[in-house]
Order: structure tokens, then sequence, then C-alpha cells
């Protein structure tokens, strides 16, 4: 085999290969460009996809810096809206304690997403060498089901790639090469949306069946919600009266995570959330959400998703090493409206036995508890902000007050 | 890895990097297309490897062998012994277990209930196309097709070359042994071509995943489905795997394009068939050839067409999987091509089979693509069983969906799509250099589509001919 080629002919060659090469490169780069330009265009991102959370996540250095004993509540949206943080501190206060407590509840995860989430608050908190007084996790059984697992499959590796460190995405591609990579390019090239997510939420719209009402047995009232479009255009209004300086965080940090309270509205603003609250709950709107929550989240028959079940597990055991108390917690729950067969509520109580197993700690249950009735739900599974949560949160100051009055052990 | 990764990408680029400043230097050159493509090959299972190279290593002496070997006997046992050992690593790594649990079935029939142990081999990735590609080698040299090539490494290397090692084409040493001797360059309108061959496939293969979804609404269902589900399921099928395996095949063929070297085409608008024979013209061409050449033909060709036929397409379905419903779509294609030549040969069908008119044409690729379309049901349903019910579906007229207007647009989008790609094909085929020397246009369009590739995706995203 002969190996030698004139020298004009080996530059010439050269040359084209350096544009071959060039041209592949630049192709690929330009077209990763008017990708993160369309999902640009379209507003979305990693702050429209986890923005409360990375504010939650970005938050936490301010957080360990605050004087006072810190508590936290970390779950689910139910966490969300169930407690008012700042009722709870001056609740506390009045019983002679001193507390700063946060609200970490967050819609659409599940325990996956919170576990890389848990492991970069206690890496915040073990940096500054602070600890948490209390840590109430909440644990939603119907965020740990097989189906919620499902509906979320198009987010999983995006929310992994956004909520893992550097070292734990590069501990990915050492394992998994190709998934690791996905994840890298994932969270730095494509600010957290993977085609995945962009095909399922933008080129499936129109093949996605709409929310059906099928099965649901009451009429849908069109001057009620007509009546619901005009008090929610009203409250926009008052809101932004009374709150002149909200800069529209999705966890803001004056409020600790949590949201408006009772005490900073006008009468004329909680009377007409009196109305919008009947106007939400009408029969035909919870049969719907109930429909709907049956359908994404399995929320009555629970089949428990085994991955979740240990990710949640591995949540509580973040917690643990950042937190001299943890109670583990289960929401209210609407009774009226979410009805759990025998089969199903024997699948939680396994889940529970396993739960408190592993972490040897107490699943307490304040799913039906008296201070919480089931008018005070926003929908079939979140409770309303000035009824449920301001009395959850109460019950949750009763319960816990003489813990977190006690003086510090030297 | 596949190809349309961004690990596959990176790979590339990195291979790209070394290999341009090798390019001068021949025998290194070589050694690295051996070593890229043992990697490519080992991100899979690098266990496998040293199958790959055993059976590159017994076929290049084997056919040193056979072009040395004095008497045709010896000859004819050294060729025998070639195929004895590529069929028999075929053999056991693929069909051993669907034997076994065959004969325990039909042991089953009789009453006798037989505790047959199975293997559960992993199928190493690529070896059907790889063993036929080897196995043609040995055949060519035995019939004196082709001299035997000297050079153990260029053999291997032939057959390990990474665009085309785990999913084909199946080449002929014959057309790429040459290749990896005189080791051609690039050239800027090859690569340009091979470009646009790579964005043709990725715009397949991302199909393929989206048709993925409404076939397996219809394949994987657990109850009844609507008439036009069914439909739309079958046609999703047809659109998969050809997306699937087109444009995989597009990607290998442009990817070899890029560093110089060819690979024949394996696809030419196959749905645009208007007979049976016809789309076996144009489907999969590499492994109709093959057994064309190296099966039919051996068994004696024309002379007892129907039973050489059916022998033949019988081990092609087979060659596709370890499955009864494999076999039955080999059995289904080779009926339906031996009533082809049959009815052709018949005079009242002679009108219509001659005839040039472009009605009759119409109604020739009609009937050719919806036997084509019961092919795949055969070819995707988990069994024999499950085929028949979905052909039941396909022929009873069942109440509409819920969601009929959903049902509705995914059945127009699932034609759209499998027109769409047939199009491209056709147009890449036909007006490609054309477009290719209008840079202004092509460049801005290539880019477009890698980019809106790079925005879908479908999660559980697999290529399908891996299993064969």
């Amino acid at each position: 085999m002969s190996s030698s080629t004139s020298s004009s002919d080996a530059k010439a060659q050269r040359r084209i290969f350096a544009r071959i090469f060039l041209t592949v490169s630049l192709g690929m780069g330009i077209a990763l460009a008017l990708v993160q330009g369309l999902v640009m265009a379209l507003g979305a991102g990693s702050s429209s996809l986890l923005g409360r959370v990375i504010e939650a996540r970005d938050a936490i250095p301010q957080i360990v810096d605050e004087p006072q004993e810190l508590v936290m509540m970390f779950g689910s949206s139910m966490t969300g809206a169930g407690f008012s943080p700042r009722e709870f501190d001056l609740a506390v206060a009045e019983r002679g304690g001193s507390v700063k407590s946060f609200n970490f509840g967050f819609g659409g995860l599940n325990p996956l997403f919170q576990d890389y989430l848990a492991r970069r608050i206690r890496e915040d908190f073990e940096a500054s060498d602070r600890r948490l007084k209390l840590v109430m996790i909440e644990f939603n059984p119907f965020q740990t089901t097989v189906s919620r697992r499902n509906l979320q499959r198009p987010l999983e590796e995006s929310y992994v790639a956004l909520l893992a460190s550097p070292a734990e995405l590069a501990d990915f591609t050492l394992d998994d090469p190709e998934s690791g990579l996905r994840m890298s390019l994932i969270r730095y090239l494509r600010d957290g949306i993977s085609a995945e997510m962009i095909t399922t939420f933008l080129w499936g719209e129109p093949f996605r069946a709409p929310r059906s009402d099928d099965g649901v047995d009451f009429e849908r009232d069109e001057a009620a919600e007509e009546r619901l479009r005009e008090v929610l255009r009203v409250l926009g209004e008052k809101f932004s009266e009374e709150y002149p300086d909200f800069d529209g965080s999705d966890w803001y940090y004056p409020w600790q995570g949590g949201g408006t309270v009772k005490t900073e509205r006008s009468a004329e603003t909680l009377e007409l959330f009196e109305e919008y609250y009947d106007l939400i709950t009408s029969d035909y709107r919870m049969a719907v959400d109930r429909l709907d929550r049956v359908e994404s989240a399995d929320i009555e028959e629970l089949h428990f998703d085994a991955e979740l079940v240990a990710a949640f597990v591995r949540v509580v055991e973040n917690f643990k090493a950042i937190s001299d108390n943890v109670e583990i917690i289960m929401l209210p729950k609407n009774t009226d409206w979410i009805k759990n067969p025998p089969e199903a509520l024997a699948r939680q109580a396994e889940a529970i036995r396993q739960i408190e197993a592993e972490t040897a700690l107490p699943v307490r249950d304040f799913q039906v508890i008296e201070p919480v009735s089931n008018d005070m739900f926003s929908d079939t599974t979140h409770l309303n902000r000035y009824q449920g949560a301001v009395a959850f949160t109460e019950f949750l100051v009763e319960r816990y007050a003489e813990l977190l009055t006690q003086p510090a052990p030297n | 890895m596949l190809f349309n990764t961004p690990i596959f990408f990176v790979f590339f680029v990195v291979f790209l990097l070394i290999y341009g400043l090798l390019l001068v230097q021949k025998r290194p050159r070589l050694y690295f297309i051996l070593v890229a493509s043992f990697v490519f090959y080992g991100a899979w299972n690098y266990k496998f490897i040293p199958l790959l190279v055993g059976s590159s290593i017994i076929d290049y002496y084997l056919a040193l062998a056979i072009a040395a070997a004095s008497d045709q006997r010896r000859k004819k046992l050294l060729v025998t012994a070639s195929v004895a050992v590529n069929l028999g690593i075929l053999g056991l790594f693929k069909y051993a277990d669907f034997v076994l649990e065959s004969v325990a079935d039909f042991l089953l029939v009789f009453g006798m209930e037989a505790s047959v142990p199975t293997l559960s081999w992993v199928l190493p990735v690529g070896i059907s196309f790889y063993t036929f590609q080897s196995l043609s080698y040995t055949i060519d040299v035995y019939r004196g097709d082709m001299e035997p090539r000297r050079g153990l490494v260029h053999f291997t290397t032939a057959l390990a070359f990474f665009p085309q090692l785990v999913a084909g084409p199946i080449l002929r040493a014959r057309q790429i042994l040459p290749q990896f001797h005189t080791l051609p360059v690039p050239t800027w309108t090859g690569a340009r071509h091979g470009m646009l061959l790579v964005t043709s496939g990725l715009i397949k293969k991302t199909i393929a995943d989206l048709l993925a979804i409404p076939a397996a609404v219809l394949f994987e269902a657990d109850g009844p489905v609507s008439l036009i589900e069914a439909w739309t399921g079958t046609l999703a099928f047809a659109g998969q795997i050809y997306g699937d395996f087109a444009g995989y095949t597009d990607m290998a063929i442009g990817i070899a394009l890029m560093i110089g070297f060819k690979i024949p085409p394996n696809f030419n608008l196959p749905y645009f068939a208007v007979s049976p024979v016809d789309f076996w013209r144009r489907w999969h061409i590499s492994l109709s050839t093959w057994l064309r050449d190296y099966l039919y033909i051996s068994l004696g060709g024309k002379h007892q067409r129907v039973r050489n036929v059916m022998i033949t397409m019988l081990l092609g379905g087979l060659w596709h999987g370890a499955a009864w419903t494999f076999v039955a779509w080999g059995f289904f294609h080779g009926l339906i091509i031996v009533a082809t030549h049959y009815f052709g040969s018949l005079r009242t069908f002679s009108g219509f089979a001659n005839s040039t008119s472009r009605s009759v044409a119409l109604l020739k690729w009609a009937l050719t693509f919806y036997l084509v379309l019961i092919g795949w049901v055969l070819f995707r349903a988990h069994s024999i069983d499950d085929a028949w019910n979905i052909f039941l579906n396909l022929h009873t007229f069942a109440a509409l969906p819920e969601q009929g207007a959903v049902a509705g647009r995914v059945f127009i989008a699932t034609v759209v799509a499998v027109l769409w790609m047939h199009l491209q094909d056709w147009f890449v085929i036909r007006k490609g250099e054309a477009f290719e020397n209008r840079k202004w246009l092509f460049w801005p369009v290539l880019i477009f589509f890698q980019g809106l590739c790079l925005m879908t995706g479908e999660p559980s995203s697999e290529f399908i001919y891996f299993q064969f």
C-alpha cells in the first residue's frame, strides 16, 4: 500500500476535510441555536418550567442566614396552598417562640425530583453549618403513583438535569454516557427544555384529547362560569392595588414562599373571595377536577410506584441530616370527593409501613382532622387560602408549638 | 450509540478530527477506522467484539483456502464450513431459544409437557447483518465472482465499518472490500450529498419515532379499537418501520460518504411499488438481492419457482426475528409473490399485468400497498392470534372512538407523514444534486430541518432493526 500522497494533494484533501469538519460542527451549533431561539420565543425555559423550585433553591443562602430558628414545610402543591408560613410564625411568636418558617411546596414535582431538590437543600445547609429546627415533609399518596410517574415521564430528564448537581450529572454520564450527555445538553445548552417536552407540549397539542367531562353527572353552569371570570378579573385588580410591591416571583421571599394573608386584604376583597370559593367549588367543577385527578394521578385507586416511594424515603433521609426534628405528615383530604376503596387504603397502608420502616419515623395522618372541613378546599385536593390554609396552619402550630417554643439545648 | 443521538455526534466529530489528521497516512487511517468501529460497537456491548473479530478471521482464512484449493470438492467443503460457522453463530444467538420453545409447544400439542431449557442469551447487535456480509465473501470467492483479498485488517475493518455495522445495508465484499484497500478520501461534493442524506435520514427517523405512538395504540391495545384507529395504527407502523430503517440507512450511507466511502442505496420508494415483486425490488434491497443471489439462485431459481420463492421468503421472514409472526410474514410475502407470478402468467390477467395506463397503475399500487400493510400487521403483532384480531379490526366497522376529532387528526397526520417521507426521498433521488448546488437554499434548509429534529423527540425512541 502506498502511503505517499503529493503535498499539494494532501493540502487539498486537508482543506476539504477541514470544510467537512467545520460544516458538521457549525451546522449542529446553528441548529441548536435555532432550537434555543424558538424555545425563547415561546417563553419556555428552566424558569417557566421550574420557576418556583429554582427561586426557592436560590433563596437557601438567604434562608440559612436568618437569625431565628428555621422551620420548613416541604411537599407538593398541596403544601404550597395549605401552609401559610407568616401566619405560622406569628402564631408561634404568640406562644413565645421565635421561628422563621418557609413553604417549600411545589406543584408538578414527584418524589424523584424532590429527592434532587432535597439534596441541594441539604448541601447548602451543611455548607453553612446550619440546621432546621423542624421540617414537615408531606407524604402525598397520589404524587407517588404509577400514573403520576407516567404523566411526568416527558419531563423526567429535564427536571433531573436541572436539579442534579454537576457532579451528579458527571456520574450519570459515566454510568450511561448517552443519557448523561443528553441531560448535560438539556441543562447547559437547552435551558431545561428537552425535545420530548417540545414534542409533548407543542407538536403534540392538536393530537391530545381535550379534557373530557364524560362521566360527570353535573351540568356546566355557563352563567356561573361567566361570573367566575369576572370575579377573577376583579380579584386580579385588587391584588395589584393591595400588593403594589409584589415582584411577580413564583417563590416570593418576603412571603417566605407562602401566599397572601387574610389580614392584609380589604373587607371587599375577602367578600369577593367568599364568592370566588363558592364558584370554583361548584359540583360540576369539582366533578371534572376529580376525574382529572383520577386519570392523571390515580388518586382513588392508588397504585404506588416503588421507585417513587423509595425516592420519598431518600427525601426524608436528606432532611434527617440537617434537621433536629423531622415530621412526615399527610395533608387534609377532601373526603366529599376523593373516596378510596379498601384495596387502595390497603396499598396506602403498605406504602406507609415501608416508609416508616425505612426512615424509622412515623407518618402522621392529618387527612381527616377536625379543624379542616371539606368546604375549605378550592378543588378536590388543595386547601383554599383564607379558610383551609389558615385552619391547617393553626392546626400545625397547635401540634408543634411546644417543640418550637422549647429553648435550644446547650 | 444511535446516529440520531448527541453521543454519536460527539463520537463522529472526534472521529472526523482524528481522521482528518491521518488523511494522508493510509495505514494509520485504516487502523483508526477499525478502532473507532470497535468503540462504536463496544458502546452497546464490548463483549461481542471478539465474536465479530472471530467471524472475520474465520471467513478471511476460509476464503484464502477456498481460492487456494485445487479441487472442487475441497472448495465445497470449505465454503460449507463457512456457511455452517456463520449460520451456526447466528442460529445459536438468535434462534436457539425459538427452536427450543417451539419444540416444547409442539410436544404440548400431543399432550407431552416438556421442560425445555432456554439459553436466554443477549442477541449481539447487528449480527444478522455482519454474518450475511461475511458469508457473501466466502461464497463469492467460492463461485469465482471475486478474488480473495490479502489483508486481514482490511477485511475486519470492512466488516466492522461503523456506519453500516449494526443495521446494514448488507454490503457485498466486492462492493466494500476494495474501498478499504484504496482508502478513498472524501470529496466535497460527496460529503455534501452525505450531509443531505444524513439530514434526510434524521427527518425520517424522527417521523418514525412519532409514528410509533399511533402504532402502539393499535398493536399494544388491551381492548377493541375502532376502525379508524386500526387503519391509523397499521399505516403508522408501515411509516414507522420505513422511516426507522430507511432513515437509519440513509444516515449510514451519508456518514460513509462524508469520509469518502460509497455504500449503495437500500431503499427505492418501496410504498410506490405496483406489485409485491416490485416491492421487494425497492425494500431492503441489500437483503432481497442477497437472498436472491445466495439462496434463491442456489436453490435453482426459476426452476421450481414456487418452492424456491416460498423457501426464500420464509427464511427471509425468519431473518427478521425469531418468532412465528416473522415466519408468517415471510410466508405471506412468498404467497403474494407466487400469486403475482401466477396471475401474471394467465392470459386473462396479462392485459392488466402489462398495462401502462395510469388508472391500472393506481389500482396495482393500491392493491400492493394494501397487501404490504396486511403484511406489516403480521410483522408487528405479538402473535398470530393478535394479527388475526387486528386483521378483523381492519375489516369490521366499529364505532368511532370517543375522541373522534382527535382520531381523525391523527389519521390525517399519519397519512401525511408516510407520504412526506416518500416525497422527501423522491426529492433527494431526483432533485438532490440540483438542490445541493443552490447553496443559498441548501444550507438553510438543512439546518432548519436539523433544528426541527432536535425539537422533536420521544422518550421511548428505539431502533426496530437492531433486533435483527
